[in-house]
């Protein structure tokens, strides 16, 4: 719905004007007081737009992404919630799930990234996340190889069930990118670690 | 008027479009999951913090229309230019009010003097352009590239960083080009791209009214009860707001160009008739292709009738004043019945038609004035006339995200992701249990040389 919309107004923002049938005609005996008024009754002067009228939506959909500082290169794949509230994971165990019903990555606010740190039996694509230092980058391109390179600023490790959610999830001005895998002690009981890292990122412009 | 001074301190309780707009609330905590939901609260239409976006969202979009028109009457050297610039002064006392309610008296007068000055650098400019001053406009020009670091720096500081001096600045500096632009273009007679700007430039102001008002809530969120700005409920609040208001907006400048007999005349129903589009867009996209073309016959009758009052007064024919208000009476009973109609009772006929009535009214009264050069009436009105199409954006919302609530799930999940599954923890472990056992053996090892040597040396 909201993107509908939110499309469908920027879509007709675009478009020319549309002729409407209804108009009166313009009225003669009306005084004209433009005083550049001659000037625009012969032909509209070209101006040269200035280069910054719009704010361009930079947000992409993703479907690759490499973190060269850990080795990382891999597919995007888009994940949701999953019935009992958790975001979802990718299927691929070497593959990084994108939450597609938040933030577009580029787009202002946080767009969040998920990959496992490890399978059943070794390491997975996200094993070295907790490696990565401010200033490594983070690229990530659209299927016609867009480019949005994000860049660390942050890190920080949440026990399970205490992490900030809104804000790792929520709006922001900023476009960042927020990269989640596990860590901690793996939980016997309850199949999982105790703890959620989450490495921040912001856009890089 | 009153909404506006108050917003931010006192959020509105009253609808004047929906006596039953709290209704929403209860469902506050919808969404398909139960638990600790961190979107709780996203169905919710009308709240502290959807509230604060909401009037920002007024305010700073008013902003935009009221400059680009002062601008326009300013280089024309019409009899309302000073009602207009008395209009757009008003907005800036209200937004430094709201500013205030917020940062306190001392935060409303410095963020009033540095806005102020963003508009005094746009007269200027105007100004200049009159003279054909090329100097002049290279310095207004300039001064508001100091104006856009001045605020930039008071909002990253005011928000403690969580607006960002560096994409501020590239804000306000497409604020600032779509003004002038819109401006320039104007002055060379080139139309079509004076109203496409106009609209852009109402259109950015909300993604600062989003901005602003997510910082806030972020900084202060135990008053706005924790609430969230950044919900699908509350965008389609906002799309709402923007596109009635952006409709009457329009409306009045076309039917005081229509008046004029101006030769942007056509560029500014032009752009009303976007706007139309637009909106009959975002009723399709609720209630399908039929629904969104019934609303657009209807709707765009009602400009129809609007342009006859033009017309009629133009050409002083009372009776075709009487007859496009009694057509206008017609509309509003259709346009009404269309709309509780669509919302299956959410939204009454009678509250619909009374909150009609406002709407045609306040531009009625905004056009008299207007051709009655009774300018300290007119733009009141036409300040007065933007605001109600907030409370019809409101109510609007409100009824849709009741209808349709799946619509409108939380974009966030309620918890994070498991992202792993122990294969290496698990090896970890097994390593550690094979080094606990060479130890030990180690252990025993030495503990046997020990009793070996003592026995030996026994």
């Amino acid at each position: 719905m909201k993107k509908s919309m939110i499309a469908a107004a920027a879509f007709l923002l675009l478009a020319g004007c549309t002729a409407d049938g209804n108009k009166p005609e313009e009225r003669k005996e009306s005084v004209q007081k433009v005083e550049s008024g001659e000037a625009a009754a012969s032909s509209p002067t070209a101006l040269t737009p200035p280069d910054q009228l719009k704010e361009e939506s930079l947000g992409i959909l993703p479907v690759s992404i490499e973190i060269p500082a850990i080795g990382v290169d891999a597919p995007v794949e888009n994940v949701g919630e999953l019935e009992n509230g958790q975001m979802g994971v990718p299927e691929n165990i070497d593959g990084v799930g994108w939450f597609e019903p938040g933030t577009k990555p580029g787009d202002r606010g946080n767009a969040v990234m998920a990959g496992h740190v490890d399978s059943k039996t070794g390491p997975a694509v996200f094993y070295k996340l907790d490696k990565l230092k401010p200033g490594d980058e983070v690229i990530l391109k659209d299927k016609s190889d867009t480019v949005r390179t994000f860049v660390v600023t942050g890190k920080k490790s949440f026990p399970r069930k205490k992490a900030p959610v809104e804000d790792i999830f929520g709006f922001s001005y900023q476009s960042n990118l927020n990269l989640i895998t596990c860590t901690g002690e793996f939980n016997r009981k309850a199949r999982t670690h105790e703890e959620r890292l989450v490495v921040y990122t912001e856009l890089k412009k | 008027m009153n909404m506006k001074k108050s917003l931010v301190a006192i959020p509105l309780s009253l609808s004047l479009l929906i006596p039953t707009a709290g209704a929403v609330s209860a469902h506050g905590h919808g969404g398909s999951h139960s638990g600790n939901h961190a979107a709780a609260g996203s169905l919710e239409v009308s709240n502290k913090a959807v509230d604060l976006r909401a009037a920002l969202d007024a305010l700073l979009s008013e902003h935009a229309y009221l400059a680009v028109v002062t601008m326009q009457k300013g280089i024309d050297g019409s009899g309302d230019f000073d009602a207009a610039a008395g209009a757009l002064n008003q907005n800036t006392e209200d937004l430094s009010k709201a500013v205030a309610s917020v940062y306190g008296e001392e935060g409303g007068a410095a963020f009033k003097e540095i806005w102020s000055s963003h508009i005094g650098y746009f007269v200027d400019y105007v100004k200049a352009t009159g003279a054909k001053d090329e100097e002049g406009k290279k310095k207004a020009m300039a001064e508001l590239d100091k104006y856009r670091v001045e605020q930039a720096a008071f909002l990253d500081k005011a928000t403690e960083s969580r607006l960002k001096a560096k994409e501020l600045e590239e804000g306000l500096k497409v604020h600032v080009n779509q003004l002038v632009w819109a401006f320039d273009n104007y002055v060379a007679g080139d139309f079509e791209k004076t109203y496409d700007s106009v609209r852009e430039s109402v259109h950015h102001m909300y993604g600062v009214g989003k901005g602003l008002s997510w910082a806030i809530t972020d900084q202060f969120p135990q008053n706005f009860d924790n609430k969230s700005v950044d919900t699908p409920a509350a965008d389609l609040r906002a799309d709402l707001n923007h596109l009635l208001s952006e409709h009457a907006a329009l409306a009045i400048l076309a039917m005081q160009k229509g008046a004029d007999g101006a030769k942007d005349f056509d560029a500014a129903a032009g752009a009303l008739s976007e706007n139309t589009d637009d909106l009959s867009a975002a009723i399709a996209s609720v209630y399908g292709e039929e629904g969104g073309a019934a609303f657009k016959e209807i709707w765009s009758s009602h400009i129809g009738y609007f342009v006859d009052y033009v017309k009629a007064a133009g050409a002083n024919d009372e009776e075709g004043k009487k007859k496009a208000i009694a057509e206008l009476d017609e509309y509003r009973v259709e346009q009404a019945k269309f709309l509780e109609t669509a919302t299956e009772g959410r939204l009454k006929a009678a509250d619909l038609e009374a909150g009609l009535k406002m709407h045609v009214d306040e531009l009625l009264k905004a056009f008299d004035s207007y051709v009655a050069k009774d300018y300290a009436t007119t733009y009141p009105t036409v300040r007065e006339a933007y605001a109600h199409m907030f409370e019809v954006g409101k109510g609007l919302s409100t009824a849709i995200v009741d209808q349709h609530p799946d619509k409108f799930a939380g974009q966030m999940p309620g918890d994070m992701p498991k992202t792993g599954m122990g294969g290496m923890s698990e090896q970890n472990s097994s390593k550690e249990i094979v080094m606990g056992s060479i130890i030990a053996l180690a252990l025993a090892g030495l503990l046997s040389a020990l009793i070996i040597r003592r026995k030996s040396m026994n």
